[in-house]
């Protein structure tokens, strides 16, 4: 009848191989339930994912966002423009991601949605924040309903976004959880490296950067933390700007950039 | 809505009173119409920083009158009743059932707006939004005009004017409901300077348009009691009382003054 409390604690699905059993309610733990401590595992579990991730860094300025994240070439037979970690939301906000891409997939067709909507229904731009709380709107799905309906989602999303914008405030930059919280910062780093990286942009950074100088931060703090040797083909970068909104690098603008990160 | 039948045929519209209409020997057909013309008439018009709107204060039912004062202009999105927060103005005239319907949506989700985007609801995007509500109902329609008004980004007096079904404009002046074609011929010459030329400034085809410029608040005051005390005799419809909300950069401003109620 019961199951044994180490268990139950750490809200692991249990199924038994009786099926009377299955009628008890702490048999069956779903995802949203709190353990006696008052933690939820599955969302603790899903920061963990994150930090298995590939890292992205945000770095904002006065005059743009940067983002820029690691590709992990895992064989050179891999085409590296097919790894998508930075993705378009809107023309004035764009996202990069760690953890498991397809469930940023979700998030970011939702923001999308969201964001074409508002520009339907009010004919301006959708704010950055208001972008970043649709995506956790989202992300807080994974409970059960109010009144105790079934849920679409069986588990939290395994992915945390650094979601970039340009509003009537200027650039933004938000950290967005699989917990539904997000905040705002002038720098962040998610993903296997982020502890390393966020320490270097806690020293690195400051309010009067340049966007060049965001650009060659985040690269060389990225090169700090990246297991391979950074290339321009392993990284990719991305700025959010008034002028010319959300825009991924090319090619040629990557190299740019990477000759100009100190080598050492 | 008007029935051949109806012994108010040649008055204003009255639904209620629609009876079975006899076709031929014993064939009766029953209709039921939801919506009702509950007369009177609005206008609104734009200064370079700041917008009227008005509306006469008489609600009809065919040649009764329900009530002598029921509001036609409303603030929009105010919290706390004094009208210090509110910014934008919305007169609706036709159906007042539907027009308080709509008044009721849009005040409400400009406030959701304020707490999910934190910040008022600028005209512009209300106006869209008021377009999209309008449609959204396409084929059912609030039967009403609708006027929005308030101050834009740059603090100009701003204007919008719509169709049941949510196809808007911005304009300068816009009058709507009974008297709208009472009105508007007036609001033309004398807010757009329509027809009026400079004299002695050429022949024929020479001859120079007076430009329009925009009105000092005064004179607009004026024009929106000239114009309705001329619909008040004229058109049966419009009467009792005049209100008028004024949007400056203050915040909006009530102004009532009485209307002959014959």
């Amino acid at each position: 009848m019961f199951i044994a409390r180490s268990e139950y604690d750490r809200g692991i699905k249990y199924v038994s191989s009786f099926p009377e059993s299955r009628l008890s309610s702490t048999s069956n733990t779903p995802p949203s339930t709190f353990s006696p401590e008052g933690r939820l595992f599955q969302v603790e579990y899903s920061l963990e994912a994150i930090k298995l991730g590939s890292t992205a860094i945000g770095v904002a300025t006065g005059s743009g966002v940067i983002l820029g994240v690691e590709k992990r070439v895992t064989s050179t037979l891999l085409e590296t423009s097919s790894v998508e970690k930075i993705v378009e939301i809107d023309r004035h906000i764009g996202c990069a991601m760690s953890g498991l891409q397809a469930d940023a997939r979700s998030m970011v067709e939702h923001a999308r949605v969201e964001s074409q909507n508002h520009a339907f229904h009010y004919n301006e731009p959708l704010r950055v924040e208001s972008c970043t709380q649709s995506i956790c709107d989202l992300a807080i799905r994974f409970g059960e309903g109010a009144e105790g309906e079934e849920s679409i989602m069986s588990r939290p999303f395994g992915v945390a976004l650094l979601v970039a914008g340009i509003d009537e405030d200027g650039p933004q930059l938000y950290h967005a959880e699989p917990s539904g919280t997000f905040y705002r910062y002038d720098a962040k780093a998610i993903g296997s490296g982020s502890e390393g990286a966020q320490a270097e942009l806690q020293n690195e950074f400051h309010k009067s950067l340049t966007l060049q100088e965001a650009e060659t931060l985040v690269l060389k703090t990225l090169k700090q933390v990246m297991e391979e040797k950074l290339d321009s083909k392993n990284v990719q970068l991305a700025s959010v700007t008034k002028e010319k909104g959300f825009r991924i690098y090319s090619d040629g603008e990557m190299a740019e950039v990477v000759g100009r990160v100190p080598t050492n | 809505m008007l029935n051949a039948n109806s012994p108010l045929a040649s008055g204003p519209s009255y639904s209620f009173a629609t009876p079975p209409n006899q076709t031929s020997t014993n064939i009766k057909q029953h209709s039921f119409n939801p919506y009702t013309d509950n007369g009177g008439s609005t206008l609104g018009i734009t200064g370079d920083d700041f917008a009227i709107l008005a509306g006469d204060t008489r609600s009809t039912s065919g040649y009764n009158i329900n009530t002598r004062y029921a509001p036609k202009v409303f603030k929009i999105g105010e919290d706390d009743g004094t009208g210090e927060s509110a910014h934008i103005v919305l007169s609706v005239v036709g159906f007042a059932a539907d027009g308080n319907a709509l008044k009721e949506r849009l005040n409400a989700i400009v406030k959701m707006y304020r707490y999910q985007h934190g910040k008022p609801m600028s005209v512009k995007a209300c106006a869209q939004r008021l377009s999209t509500i309008l449609y959204g109902k396409r084929f059912f329609p609030y039967y009403v005009h609708a006027i929005l008004g308030g101050l834009d980004e740059e603090g100009k007096g701003a204007l919008y004017s719509y169709d049941p079904v949510g196809s808007y404009e911005r304009e300068q002046c816009r009058a709507a409901g009974a008297a709208a074609s009472l009105i508007m011929p007036f609001l033309d010459n004398q807010v757009n300077f329509k027809n009026q030329y400079i004299p002695g400034s050429g022949e024929g085809h020479a001859l120079e348009a007076r430009k329009a410029t925009p009105l000092p608040r005064a004179e607009v005051e004026q024009l929106v009691r000239d114009a309705f005390t001329s619909a008040v005799e004229r058109h049966i419809e419009v009467g009792d009382g005049l209100q008028m909300l004024v949007v400056t950069k203050n915040g909006i401003e009530e102004i009532y003054d009485p209307l002959k109620k014959d």
